[in-house]
């Protein structure tokens, strides 16, 4: 069935867009605002200022894809639509993370779960990191903005096997558990958020905020790396960037784009690598430090029924049980329990083994059901994430795990291995190094409080890349004020989830959507009055 | 590939390998590495390894889905970014060559003369080993092989597991 494609319509009828891999000159190009990136963060800016009558330019590293070339398969997908084709990992290879890298960023392949931010984390933000202005009350209005233009809304349909496992679970232990709201218009309930959506259903940036920006006269650049920013004393002069080809590879082509005002909107990696390399200015040191992941660990259940975890919503239920459990900074580190999709290639590679235990694992494909706990991090004062840092070649992201972290990976396989087997589950597989196959929660209790947990030993993922370029009123604390605008430069702002100066302790993108369009508003309007 | 191609690529590469041409031969003479640029010898040793139960048990089968697996392979390891190609290559190569091997595994004998109960023995021996690096060695390799092998629609059928074909209607 062939479905209509925003992008194939929207080129045809004279988007200005162009594809640096094509380019053969060097180009200059120039507008009220340039953003970098073309996430959570640059679309709904790229949206907004548009709106607003300024004229934009969106530099995206990543290729334009779209659902012509959303074909359902991770060896598609993973290449074309995420960084280092979804196998990034730290410096020490201890977690791997997922992060997107196409026109709409992450939200192109994220699994559509949008949560306000937990009125937690903004009383923190406000108590410890000099944050002001960012209270629920203050936001939520942004937040029905967003929900109301990106169709974000309660999953009224029956979770699939694999959520439905977490709610009873959930349901037989008295533990907390939500419906999850999700940015679909005519979903099809297939599940494959992941690797692009064939259906253009899923309300991504790549279908909803750039179409919109096009529209109304943007400049949409992709395949163009950002290189550096050029600078002088408190005014950027200049965004560098090196056009890729198809292969992703440096050409020769050099682009710079000129603006009155710039926005880096690059993701929580990018971002601050882009503004390091550039030398910003950076008196306390704060840029790349304090980046945080939601360290993820994995549970598998192996169920008598079919799980068909690759069937369906990824994501519909979560637990907000352990999150705030022990309070925000003090106790043990919370966790959110949520559940992932079950795809052939994430599932081989983010087990454990080889061989004939392997196989085995995998020809149980279908009756595997997987929990995931979310480490929230950046609160505890012996959780204060990774960094960022400029390498030869690029960038490295180091993330130590210590001792507290692993306490709570202890907790957090307990406490799946007990909601699993709440929900049914016949065997339970702890995704570390040497755990069995555990029968009962009792033997996982007794097993689990022994199992040898470490950095390579135990699978640590990650979905959510946050920090690095925090916000705040106090200059010692934050690179950029509560509104995103640069502490240094006046014509600088940043506008994604590298501001948070914590981690958020539920899923990101909603966030991000509600805080740019209340920055970027304020942004057009002060751009305006001073036109 | 053709099986014969598979079967004589293998061939020469395994004289090559047991000779430790890296080490030992003449720089003109580059037969080990003008026939195997992307390690596919070396991987065809390990794939039964890695795969064992997953792979068909048909012969004919078997060598088709090795090589598919090994194309798919070459192309994951084209997506690398240039460090992490850069690192995967000093490891195939060290384990192309037989002071690398030593190194590696304790032993100077080429992989492709190791039984398969050795060449568990080594990958367990780098799996539980106390150096990240020998840890690291044995999980690039893992992931690299899992997710090639398990990126092919053809090695599916084991999970009965198929993509949706709503699109293909």
């Amino acid at each position: 069935m062939a479905i209509p494609d925003p992008i194939v319509e929207g080129l045809a009828s004279g988007w200005k867009h162009i594809d640096a891999s094509q380019l053969s000159q060097d180009q200059t190009l120039e507008a009220d605002v340039v953003i970098v990136g073309s996430g959570a963060g640059g679309g709904v800016a790229a949206e907004i200022l548009t709106d607003a009558g300024l004229t934009v330019i969106i530099v995206e590293g990543g290729p334009l894809k779209s659902s012509e070339s959303f074909n359902m398969e991770e060896r598609r997908a993973y290449p074309n639509l995420y960084h280092q084709a979804a196998a990034m990992k730290t410096k020490d290879k201890a977690i791997g993370i997922f992060q997107g890298r196409a026109v709409g960023g992450s939200t192109t392949v994220n699994w559509t779960t949008s949560i306000r931010t937990p009125k937690p984390t903004l009383d923190f933000w406000a108590k410890d990191k000099s944050v002001q202005g960012l209270s629920r009350e203050e936001l939520d209005p942004w937040f029905d903005k967003m929900e109301k233009r990106l169709n974000i809304s309660k999953w009224e349909y029956e979770p699939n096997r694999n959520n439905q496992a977490l709610k009873l679970g959930c349901e037989n232990l008295g533990w907390h558990y939500t419906v999850i709201k999700r940015n679909v218009k005519g979903c099809w309930n297939t599940g494959y958020c992941g690797m692009g959506c064939p259906v253009n259903a899923k309300q991504s940036m790549l279908v909803t905020t750039i179409p919109a920006a096009l529209d109304k006269g943007a400049t949409l650049v992709s395949r163009a790396k950002v290189i550096e920013l050029e600078h002088h004393n408190d005014k950027i002069l200049a965004v560098k960037a090196q056009a890729l080809n198809e292969q992703m590879q440096p050409t020769e082509v050099k682009l710079v784009f000129k603006a009155k005002h710039y926005i880096i909107a690059a993701g929580a990696i990018h971002t601050p690598t882009i503004l390091l390399r550039s030398n910003l200015a950076d008196p306390h040191e704060l840029l790349g430090k304090r980046t945080f992941l939601h360290p993820t660990l994995l549970s598998g259940a192996i169920f008598s029924d079919p799980i068909n975890g690759h069937s369906g919503a990824p994501q519909s239920i979560y637990s907000d049980e352990f999150v705030w459990k022990h309070g925000a900074a003090s106790g043990e580190l919370g966790y959110k329990l949520e559940v992932p999709p079950v795809h052939p290639v994430l599932i081989a590679s983010k087990t454990i083994g080889y061989g004939k235990t392997h196989a085995a694992l995998m020809e149980q494909f279908n009756q595997l059901q997987v929990t995931i706990a979310l480490i929230r991090d950046g609160y505890h004062e012996q959780s204060q994430g990774g960094q960022v840092q400029l390498t030869d070649t690029g960038f490295a992201i180091d993330y130590p795990l210590n001792e507290t972290f692993w306490r709570s990976v202890r907790r957090a396989f307990g406490s799946m291995a007990e909601l699993q087997f709440a929900a049914g589950a016949k065997r339970v597989l702890p995704i570390t190094e040497g755990a069995p196959y555990l029968n009962s929660w009792k033997e996982a209790k007794s097993a689990i409080e022994t199992l040898d947990l470490g950095p390579l030993k135990t699978v640590v993922a990650s979905a959510h890349v946050m920090g690095g370029c925090p916000m705040g009123e106090d200059t010692k604390l934050s690179m950029v004020d509560s509104q995103g605008n640069s502490h240094y430069y006046e014509n600088l702002s940043v506008m994604d989830g590298s501001v948070f100066p914590t981690s958020l302790g539920a899923n990101p993108q909603l966030t991000i959507y509600g805080m740019t369009a209340r920055n970027a508003t304020l942004l057009a309007e002060r751009l305006k009055s001073s036109s | 590939m053709e099986r014969r191609t598979f079967l004589t690529t293998a061939l020469v590469g395994t004289a090559a390998l047991a000779l430790g041409v890296n080490l030992y031969a003449p720089e003109h003479i580059k037969v080990n590495k003008a026939l195997d640029s992307e390690h596919r010898l070396l991987f065809s040793v390990l794939l039964p390894v890695f795969l064992d139960d997953a792979l068909p048990e048909v012969e004919k089968l078997r060598i088709a889905a090795q090589n598919r697996t090994l194309d798919a392979i070459t192309q994951t390891i084209s997506l690398l970014p240039a460090d992490g190609q850069a690192e995967l290559e000093q490891l195939l190569d060290m384990l192309e060559n037989r002071l690398g091997l030593l190194v590696l595994t304790g032993s100077m004998t080429p992989l492709m003369m190791r039984n398969p109960d050795q060449l568990i023995a080594m990958l367990e021996y780098w799996r539980n080993s106390f150096l990240d690096m020998m840890v690291t060695a044995y999980q690039g390799l893992r992931e690299l092989v899992l997710a090639s092998y398990y990126s092919c629609p053809e090695h599916w059928n084991r999970l009965n597991y198929a993509k949706p074909t709503f699109l293909e209607v």
